[in-house]
């Protein structure tokens, strides 16, 4: 009990930022301390909907609950940025204040569950008879599952951990903001991390490409430099000068063609030059991102792969990489060099007639208004468009990859059907879209070349009236063509940006985020490991609420085989997957060789620690270089010697490529039988002190099991193994056997002493027989 | 879905689904506001009520089934049953799809990623946060459109179609 009250202090401050002042002073008037108060919880919503206050608070000897007499108008959900509107905080309540309080002693409640709804869940007392004190929203799902846990402990007189806010644990909300981030587990800020933020960072990272940098945007510079003499001398000097017989040029028309010639050359020979530097960079930019997203993947624990899709994954490092390598090379150099050619164009314009320069300009605010109206409305018919044609894809690929199901039924006509309708959709959306945007950009290249129009109409006016030359005319409305470019890049550029940060963005994700398994600072490293495995009373759930393992507890000496069984889902490959600590246990201790797992390194934990599982992954390459996957530098004949034992070497030497058959992608493919082998090949070659065989045969016909077993068994020798398996006759050599159901350890025991006790081995067994037995009979 | 009579029976028999009618079970709400059900001679309590097709049709083929997930039977038509028991399992059926509908949707805003969401709902004015893409904001069935947040809560639009031309516009890109 000592233990229990050691938290109050710390607890007693959390506890109060959780209850409302009313409820506090209500608990005060009656004698009830801060101090008296162990576990709280909030819940947000009434069983027949709406959302309201209530609050669940344990004291030492009661549980109380307050129920807040309004109903809720208005809710702000976790993640909704802070600023946005108003602090994501405390809902506002109609007639707070007044607090209906019941307390029931805890020596009348028999147990506190949390029942799950769709979204929501409720917590249901027992008494004599069940009762819902309480619902909330899934928001407060981790803190429910607390207050009930602390329930428990609190009943049976153990220690317990101290109140935590719900959410605003460690990690959980953004430390300059404070506000939560949007996913759990996931410390990003919206409101924290601009954009110039982002862009700062992407900075930092071209810093290494700078000089390469430095020399495309000064060729294009020059490039560009060049390219704004030549309407000068095509205007100006040709027509003033040559063609006029004024000025320096009089009369040389030969020379004015080479000068422009040379310029234009030149202009050619830079543009070559930075697209030549701009190929190089670019290959070089996607490889070095590719790697630096790659190595930050590898970095990160189990859990992040298997919440993401892997397509998400692959499109992560292809696509945002790609997007990125566009920014370096093309997006920054252009940006800074058509900024500099629009400020430039329109210096010269302004310096060449200020008054025309403000002509061509007239049309632009009709432009822009076009631009802003008409824009988001294409750009909707474009998502739309590309909604409709993701649909018609899904079709396609469904009928052609499930024809086999698609002529089975019969379903051709119903297959044409669903594909006409979505094909007529498509087809309305694109004739919308094409609409729409055979509309807009005529009009807006009307528009643009308005200014054009407008300066020829100007300009001709004043070379009727002498003010100006023909020439200078013609050099100015070249010059405003140039200036189109530029404008439209720029006009793209919102949509590029938004692009590029939202990429960079999920780079940075991947190399920010912390993998959740990860190796304490002075972890220990085991040279030679013993192989003592002991589970300790683990629970591990991979969503609150929804335990996987409950308390299971079990024993491996060095060498020993442990065989565990149970029904699929029974959480057999949890356990295993703990014991590797590919997850971190929630509760409860994993020890190998005294030492708990998460003290241990993550090297140590690889070296000694090896699995064979059903989930067979060949990697593109030879079979030889998948074999010594776990050791590359490894002899030829330690190969042959793993081959041999895992009975791969007798179906290897039959191939023609022998060990150098390529295989994965594009390769030979090796049936399931034979990529089982290769994985205890790849097992035998590491050597590991633990071995987990993870339903290592569940996939196999009989036979090949046979094959297989015996290869097992010659890998089993002289390691501590923990075997999972559907089948028992895989687990005949345990010497111990643990069942499993349910995520708890049921029966455990010798294959006899499970035997003689008529529960749930004994029935597996049976059935396990008699499914045989029926095998047997249809063989013969 | 057109399942004629006689192929319906051989496929019940061979499911052996157990069907709850007004006449083999009687549905009752305990005091502590969960319900019951007497079916077979056996009293069952707490029962939960699981809709076999909760956006399509909520007042058929509803599951009753206890907080280990056994089903002791399927309700085919709530209408079948009096008044007074339908609304007890109505009842139950609101506790447990707690689903906010949107009746306007005032603000769509989105940045790196996420959407923010502000709707007047039928359960008051709601400000949520849904992440992009990852089938977070789906269509449950036609016209149906179902968001869920990033704690999981759910919300839903109930008729799409329904919708002024404004608020479509706010959540068609991010369909």
């Amino acid at each position: 009990m000592a233990g229990l009250f050691t938290f109050s202090q710390k607890r007693k401050g959390k506890i109060m930022t959780l209850l409302p002042k009313d409820i506090v002073s209500i608990l005060d008037q009656n004698g009830i301390k801060a101090a008296d108060l162990l576990h709280g919880m909030e819940c947000d919503r009434l069983p027949d909907g709406g959302f309201s206050e209530s609050y669940l608070v344990l004291s030492r000897k009661h549980l109380h609950i307050f129920c807040g007499s309004g109903v809720t108008k208005e809710k702000t959900f976790s993640g909704y940025a802070a600023g946005r509107r108003k602090a994501a905080g405390k809902p506002e309540q109609e007639g707070s204040g007044d607090w209906a309080w019941e307390r029931i002693p805890l020596e009348r409640l028999e147990a506190l569950t949390i029942v799950n709804l769709v979204a929501s869940g409720m917590v249901v007392a027992k008494e004599k008879e069940e009762r819902v004190i309480g619902a909330f929203t899934n928001g407060h799902m981790n803190q429910a599952v607390r207050f009930a846990q602390a329930f428990d402990k609190l009943k049976n007189n153990e220690p317990f951990e101290a109140f935590e806010i719900d959410g605003k644990s460690d990690g959980a909300s953004c430390p300059t903001c404070g506000l939560m981030y949007p996913e759990e587990g996931r410390p990003f800020c919206p409101k924290c991390m601009k954009r110039h933020a982002v862009f700062a960072r992407l900075l930092s990272f071209a810093g290494k490409y700078r000089l390469s940098i430095f020399f495309i945007v000064l060729f294009m510079l020059l490039n560009s430099a060049t390219g704004l003499v030549i309407p000068y001398f095509q205007g100006t000097v040709l027509f003033d000068q040559a063609l006029a017989g004024n000025g320096a040029f009089a009369g040389r028309i030969g020379l004015v063609i080479v000068i422009i010639l040379a310029f234009r050359t030149l202009s050619l020979l830079f543009g070559i030059l930075f697209g030549t530097i701009i190929a190089k960079l670019a290959a070089k930019v996607a490889f070095d991102l590719k790697a630096a997203v790659f190595t930050s993947l590898q970095r990160l624990s189990l859990d992040f792969f298997m919440r993401r899709q892997t397509g998400q994954l692959m499109t992560r490092v292809n696509n945002d990489a790609q997007e990125l390598q566009y920014f370096f090379v093309d997006g920054l150099s252009y940006f800074i060099v058509n900024a500099m050619n629009i400020i430039g164009i329109i210096a010269v314009l302004l310096w060449m007639d200020w008054r025309l320069t403000l002509i061509c300009l007239l049309p632009m605010p009709l432009v822009f208004w076009l631009v802003r109206t008409a824009f988001p409305k294409l750009w909707r018919l474009s998502w739309r468009r590309h909604r409709k044609v993701s649909a018609l894809n899904s079709i396609i690929s469904d009928s052609v990859r499930g024809s086999r199901v698609v002529k089975a039924f019969g379903k051709e006509q119903v297959e044409i059907g669903r594909f006409q309708q979505a094909n007529d959709a498509f087809s309305g959306a694109e004739q919308r879209f094409n609409k729409w945007s055979g509309t807009v950009f005529p009009i807006l290249n009307f528009l643009t070349q308005a200014g054009g129009i407008l300066i020829w109409a100007f300009g001709g006016w004043y070379v009727m009236q002498g003010r100006m030359s023909f020439g200078s005319v013609l050099t100015f409305v070249n010059y405003m063509m140039m200036l189109y470019g530029p404008i439209q890049f720029m006009n793209n550029i919102i949509g590029w940006w938004s692009n590029c940060m939202a990429a960079a963005q999920r780079i940075f994700e991947i190399q920010d985020a912390v993998p959740s398994v990860a190796e304490r600072p002075g972890a220990v490293s085991l040279v030679t490991m013993k192989g003592d495995i002991e589970i300790d009373n683990v629970s591990f759930g991979y969503e609150p609420n929804k335990p996987i393992l409950k308390q299971v507890s079990l024993r491996a000496r060095p060498g020993q085989m442990i065989g565990v069984v149970g029904h699929s889902g029974a959480g057999k490959s949890t356990l295993v997957n703990l014991v590797s600590r590919l997850y971190d246990v929630t509760a409860g201790e994993i020890r190998i060789d005294g030492v708990n797992v998460k003290e241990l390194s993550v090297a140590s934990l690889r070296r000694h620690i090896g699995i064979v599982s059903q989930d067979i992954y060949v990697f593109t390459g030879t079979i030889a270089e998948n074999i010594a996957y776990a050791d590359p530098d490894c002899q030829m004949e330690d190969i042959l010697h793993a081959a041999k034992i895992a009975n791969a070497h007798d179906f290897i030497q039959k191939l023609p490529d022998g060990y150098d058959t390529e295989i994965g992608s594009g390769g030979y493919s090796l049936s399931g039988g034979e990529k089982q082998r290769l994985s205890i090949a790849r097992a035998v070659l590491h050597n590991p002190k633990v071995l987990i065989l993870d339903e290592a045969t569940a996939s196999l016909d009989t036979e090949t099991e046979l094959q297989i077993q015996e290869a097992l068994d010659s890998l089993v020798k002289g390691r501590t193994t923990i075997a999972i398996a559907h089948r028992l006759s895989t687990l005949r050599q345990a010497d111990y056997l643990v069942v499993m159901d349910k995520g708890a350890v049921v029966e455990a025991g010798t294959h006899d002493q499970l035997m003689a006790r008529e529960g749930i081995y004994r029935e597996l067994v049976r059935k396990h027989d008699e499914a045989l037995k029926m095998k047997g009979e249809i063989i013969a | 879905m057109r399942i004629e009579e006689h192929r319906g029976m051989e496929l019940a028999d061979a499911a052996g689904i157990r069907y709850l009618t007004p006449s083999n079970s009687e549905f009752a709400e305990t005091t502590g506001h969960l319900l019951s059900v007497w079916t077979k001679g056996e009293v069952h309590s707490p029962v939960y009520v699981h809709c076999s097709f909760p956006h399509t049709n909520q007042r058929s083929f509803l599951s009753i089934r206890t907080a280990d997930n056994k089903e002791i039977g399927l309700i085919r038509y709530l209408d079948d049953f009096p008044q007074s028991t339908a609304s007890i399992i109505e009842r139950q059926l609101k506790i447990r799809y707690f689903t906010p509908e949107i009746t306007k949707v005032i603000a769509v805003s989105e940045e790196f990623g996420y959407s923010y969401w502000e709707v007047e709902t039928t359960a008051g004015r709601c400000r949520f946060t849904v992440r992009n893409g990852s089938g977070s904001v789906k269509f449950a069935a036609e016209n149906r459109l179902l968001i869920i947040d990033v704690d999981g809560n759910r919300f839903v639009i109930p008729h799409v179609d329904q919708l002024s031309d404004k608020e479509y516009r706010m959540i068609e890109t991010r369909l």
